[in-house]
């Protein structure tokens, strides 16, 4: 029978929602098709995540456990990655578009001489391959792209499906594999500012991102007031994070993370294609800014034109107020 | 140090685009050094400044995208390789790299620097399937890098933090735009620029006619993404619209 396999990512034991969004995707293709879905875990330690997974519908659960894969490394994940497909020949591998799937897509489709498809926004199968879309062009542009042959491997934009809860009967197998560190060419020396506990961004309800009209420490207080209110992730448009004024994972945008939450408030951004190309997709958009012809107006479903100093302290009183009705 | 920088001409992004029955018009007058390749070549000028040694831009296009490999030799690189194309083969990221990895077979170099992506497709798949491609441990998304010794040290920008990472040399590195501000050429570099040797390869002398066999993915159209409307425009007494926004986000759209 033929199989779609979903890549699980983790983050400290905790599973991506995109991921799940993915294997979700899957999941009903396979239905559709009468394929057979498999979820896989790469991971130090993926007992844990295994046992959560089987709230969300795959038909088999894979695992590969060692050490190595504490932190991320392209050439072990490679590895063990060309091993699980050689083993089941899947027609699809599938992920979630993060910073770590991207490292390794172009090289995992050489290794297998595979199609392969970065960063789409809806996928189907068909009779030899992949249909799939994918915005271009700073997401301005939807292409309408094939993949030829078996496996395709693709990553998705996050947000681009629903998690589907489902619990399954899937038993989990463990895939034997072997790999020391003196098999390592590239060395990790460091993790530099790893985020820790904070929200993550690319998986949030609410974002709330702070631009060039962010000037001082004061509108940084404005903009964590604000999101602590409601409970949301804090990005940066790339001015402030070339700037050092916002670590630099957390900036939206073409070079960055896309994000697509529930609500998208952007405080003193003017809105260049490279931001807009990673926030388009927020199902409501509030943008602050004091220049009434900045161009996040033109896709804001409340635009209010205005210095951000004097519209956020009420602001944050109304919403505290609402929140506590 | 040998580098080699892979770069690209794109479309700027930011120019006008038509679509026309699902094919995407425009003006090649608007083709540009791609901004993450400009930031990998910058990068490599920045180490041969402090280090000495030699940078070789390397191009896959037609006759008209020799510009943008002028334009880097203005920047600074020693010369260039233009592997030429007609223009209508439809290459894609894997064919773009099958003929990347036979034109370095039997070169020597220490590392290869490529943008992380295109800012036309945002792929970003053919710098590490040339990795793969030429066995070359690599790292990808470089906001930083560092000659140590026959290494570099890469800075990589990861899903929460960074990643130091020390890549051995035969290597190769994917560069972000967040790594640098690539310089302006100046008048002399322009003037140099035109001295500098570039060597022309056809993509057939490359194997391209096997890379064929290799395209396995297609673009099928080209549609204009659902344009969002702009709603309501908020402009006054701050109070009074903070009162409003809150209150509609919480009843009319129900996302507080």
């Amino acid at each position: 029978m033929s199989t779609l396999l979903t890549y699980i990512s983790v983050n400290e034991g905790k599973i991506k929602r995109s991921s799940l969004e993915v294997l979700s995707r899957c999941n009903e293709l396979a239905v559709q098709n009468g394929f057979k879905s498999i979820a896989l875990v790469i991971d130090a330690d993926p007992s844990p995540v295994a046992e959560q997974l089987k709230q969300y519908g795959a038909d088999e659960i894979y695992t590969i456990q060692n050490p190595i894969f504490k932190n991320h490394l392209n050439a072990p994940l490679l590895r063990a990655l060309s091993t699980v497909v050689q083993q089941i020949k899947p027609s699809v591998v599938a992920f979630a578009s993060t910073e770590g799937s991207k490292d390794i897509l172009g090289a995992l489709a050489a290794n297998l001489e595979a199609a392969s498809l970065a960063d789409v926004s809806e996928f189907e199968l068909t009779e030899t391959g992949v249909k799939a879309k994918r915005p271009v062009m700073a997401s301005k542009i939807i292409s309408a792209v094939q993949a030829e042959g078996s496996p395709v491997v693709l990553t998705v934009r996050s947000g681009s499906y629903d998690v589907v809860e489902k619990e399954s009967a899937a038993t989990v197998e463990v895939i034997p594999f072997e790999f020391s560190d003196d098999q390592l060419k590239t060395t990790l020396k460091e993790i530099i500012g790893a985020a820790g506990d904070k929200i993550d961004l690319s998986e949030a309800e609410t974002v709330i991102a702070a631009g060039r009209g962010v000037k001082d420490e004061e509108g940084r207080k404005l903009v964590d007031e604000l999101a602590s209110v409601l409970n949301a992730a804090i990005g940066a448009s790339r001015a402030l994070t070339e700037a050092g004024v916002y670590d630099p994972s957390l900036q939206i945008g073409q070079t960055g993370k896309v994000v697509s939450p529930q609500l998208y408030i952007g405080i003193g951004i003017s809105g260049a294609i490279q931001h807009v190309a990673g926030m388009a997709n927020s199902k409501v958009i509030v943008a602050i800014n004091k220049d009434p012809d900045a161009p996040i107006f033109e896709i804001a479903d409340y635009g209010i034109v205005g210095d951000l100093y004097k519209i956020l302290p009420p602001f944050i009183e109304e919403l505290k107020k609402v929140k506590s009705n | 140090m040998k580098f080699y920088v892979c770069i690209k001409q794109v479309p700027d992004v930011n120019a006008p685009l038509q679509i026309k029955d699902g094919q995407l018009i425009q003006d090649a007058d608007r083709n540009i050094l791609n901004a993450y390749d400009a930031s990998a070549v910058e990068e490599a000028l920045v180490m041969k400044e402090a280090h000495g040694g030699e940078i070789e831009v390397v191009l896959i296009g037609p006759e008209k995208a020799k510009e943008t490999i002028r334009k880097a030799l203005a920047m600074g690189a020693d010369s260039g390789s233009h592997l030429l194309t007609t223009g209508d083969e439809n290459l894609d990221s894997f064919s773009y790299a099958k003929i990347l990895a036979n034109f370095f077979k039997g070169k020597e170099y220490k590392f290869i620097l490529c943008g992380k992506q295109s800012q036309d497709t945002d792929a970003g798949l053919t710098g590490t399937m040339l990795a793969e491609l030429l066995s070359l441990p690599y790292a990808t998304n470089a906001v930083g890098l560092e000659v140590s010794g026959e290494n570099l040290l890469v800075k990589r920008q990861g899903d929460t933090g960074q990643e130091l990472l020390e890549v051995p040399s035969p290597g190769l590195v994917t560069c972000s735009n967040d790594m640098n501000d690539p310089r302006i050429p100046n008048l002399k570099g322009i003037m140099q620029s035109k001295r500098k040797p570039v060597d022309t390869i056809s993509i057939a002398d490359l194997g391209a006619d096997d890379t064929k066999e290799c395209v396995k993915t297609a673009v099928l159209s080209y549609e204009e993404k659902p344009a969002r409307q702009a709603g309501k425009k908020y402009e006054g007494e701050p109070d009074e619209i903070a009162r409003q926004v809150a209150q509609l986000l919480d009843t009319a759209e129900n996302v507080i």
